[in-house]
């Protein structure tokens, strides 16, 4: 009973730390809170749904044009709704960042109520000894370690990727330097609302959703980047992993409802006793 | 003409002005200094002239154009550069990314390895310690990775916002050597200081800057004999 569960809660930990990697991004860069990260989660769900259901389109032939589209989204939510209050104090920022969430749940209620969808898709299971593996968590799974190398490719090898460092380092010394710092924040608001999409793209192969299926996950979200500390791409993934193993670990000893609380207990606790995150630097 | 003329420019932090109608030029290949006592308005006048902070008056022509409302990437990318005071360096990269984000401009790239060799010539030190993280360096180095960071940039005119601050005396003179073969190589350069000897002691030209106005200007060795300079910021 156990072992399955955790199983489970491991592979769904990737997922969770994609997530997560996109909020810590725009954290850790641009010192933003996203507070419509879950309804763009939802996004990504919807994004698959309509490419399954409408177009009869593979989900992860889909979840392209769903990387697509999550990365310009971003970058016109920053120009539209950020990059005006970027330098305001940081109530500023998350006012901003909830009235898009508003207006993206606002929008896709009207369009698409909020009765419960789902991808009906399914690859049949992976038979590792007494347990059996649905194909749809291990593919997703796959899928967030191949994201997070590549991100990592992106920011430590890249020109822009540098940048998106140095920015987020300093700045000012950035834009001394010829670095057009509006644009390369911009590109990191697209890269997290990316991440957020891909996440969501995700789940929508093996849970039902709705338009505010996302805020669940968002709340996650900020757990594991409390767990894994800010702007860490690695740190975000162990920060899922830990929290997968939680979910898959809890419901074996009491009601699965007793799971938020537990994991909201462990985000209070370590930002009393250690609020740079478990595994961030002091600095 | 002068490669960058600066015309009575003012501009405040919120509503305190700073800086009132300053004005200077810097003739292309001379190093000139401006010097001033702390909260003079030396730094604001940089930041000013980067596009940092928004000139409320006045003007900023570079080799003839005029660049007053340019960003401060956008100055960059004509060769305008600044080594800010405080290193401002970026800590959680390596001496070699800090280096190649100084080369980030389109100018600038081109000519990377040659810019490169040139920085590890003249800095060593930066060689050595190519890998290590930039937050980790001594004050001296991250000096060093400063004005190497400012040189990759391939600058037109290389400013430098208290270049001596908090170093030990045989750092600074280190720094001034490499100034010293800047100016051989006839690099336009504006030194700000709060050393006045020191800085005046290196520039051909210099500016006195005074609760944000400029007070006094001329040859530097005029500068330095001049009563009121001797008294006010020499100590003599």
């Amino acid at each position: 009973m156990l072992v399955p569960s955790l199983m489970d809660g491991l592979l769904l930990g990737f997922v969770y730390g994609i997530a997560a990697m996109g909020l810590s991004l725009i954290w850790g860069v641009m010192d933003v809170i996203n507070l419509a990260h879950g309804p763009i989660i939802a996004l990504g769900m919807f994004g698959i749904y309509l490419g399954f259901t409408g177009l009869g389109l593979n989900p992860y032939l889909m979840l392209i044009l769903v990387i697509g589209g999550g990365l310009l989204l971003g970058v016109l939510i920053y120009w539209v709704a950020v990059h005006r209050v970027i330098n305001a104090p940081h109530l500023s920022t998350l006012l901003a960042t909830f009235a898009v969430n508003m207006i993206i749940i606002g929008i896709a209620t009207a369009i698409f109520t909020t009765s419960p969808r789902n991808v009906d898709f399914n690859l049949g299971g992976f038979p590792v000894g007494p347990i059996t593996l649905p194909w749809t968590r291990i593919l997703a799974a796959l899928a967030s370690v191949l994201v997070t190398a590549l991100l990592y490719l992106f920011l430590y090898q890249t020109r822009p990727g540098k940048a998106i460092r140095a920015v987020s380092d300093n700045r000012a010394a950035a834009e001394l330097m010829g670095i057009p710092t509006s644009w390369i924040l911009a590109l990191a608001f697209g890269l997290g609302t990316m991440l957020a999409a891909i996440s969501g793209g995700l789940i929508s192969t093996f849970f039902p959703f709705t338009i505010l299926a996302g805020s669940s996950y968002e709340l996650k979200s900020f757990v594991i980047c409390v767990l894994g500390g800010l702007g860490n791409p690695l740190g975000a993934l162990i920060g899922g992993l830990l929290l997968g193993a939680l979910e898959g670990i809890i419901p074996a000893f009491m009601e699965t409802s007793w799971v938020p609380v537990l994991e909201f207990v462990l985000f209070v606790l370590i930002l009393l006793v250690r609020p740079q995150g478990l595994l961030g630097s002091k600095t | 003409m002068a490669l960058l003329e600066v015309q009575g420019i003012s501009s405040s932090y919120g509503e305190v002005q700073i800086l009132w109608d300053a004005s200077l030029e810097l003739e292309r290949g001379r190093l000139t200094a401006l010097v001033g006592s702390n909260g003079a308005g030396k730094t604001t006048l940089l930041r000013t002239v980067m596009g940092l902070l928004k000139a409320s008056q006045g003007s900023i022509r570079f080799d003839g154009r005029d660049v007053t409302h340019v960003s401060p990437h956008g100055k960059a990318a004509e060769g305008i550069v600044l080594v800010p005071e405080g290193r401002q360096l970026f800590p959680s990269m390596s001496v070699y990314e800090n280096l190649e984000m100084g080369a980030f401009t389109k100018r600038a790239r081109g000519n990377f390895q040659a810019n490169l060799g040139r920085v590890y010539d003249m800095l060593p030190r930066l060689k050595e310690r190519a890998g290590q993280r930039a937050g980790t360096l001594s004050g001296g180095e991250q000096q060093m990775l400063a004005v190497g960071r400012g040189l990759m940039a391939q600058p037109e005119i290389l400013m430098f916002d208290e270049l001596s601050l908090g170093l030990a005396p045989f750092l600074v003179l280190n720094l001034f050597e490499v100034l010293q073969r800047l100016k051989e190589e006839g690099l336009t350069m504006l030194l700000v200081e709060q050393n006045v000897q020191m800085a005046l002691a290196v520039s051909e030209y210099g500016y006195v800057l005074a609760e944000g106005r400029v007070e006094l200007e001329g040859p530097s060795r005029e500068l330095a004999r001049n009563e009121h300079v001797r008294e006010a910021y020499l100590g003599i």
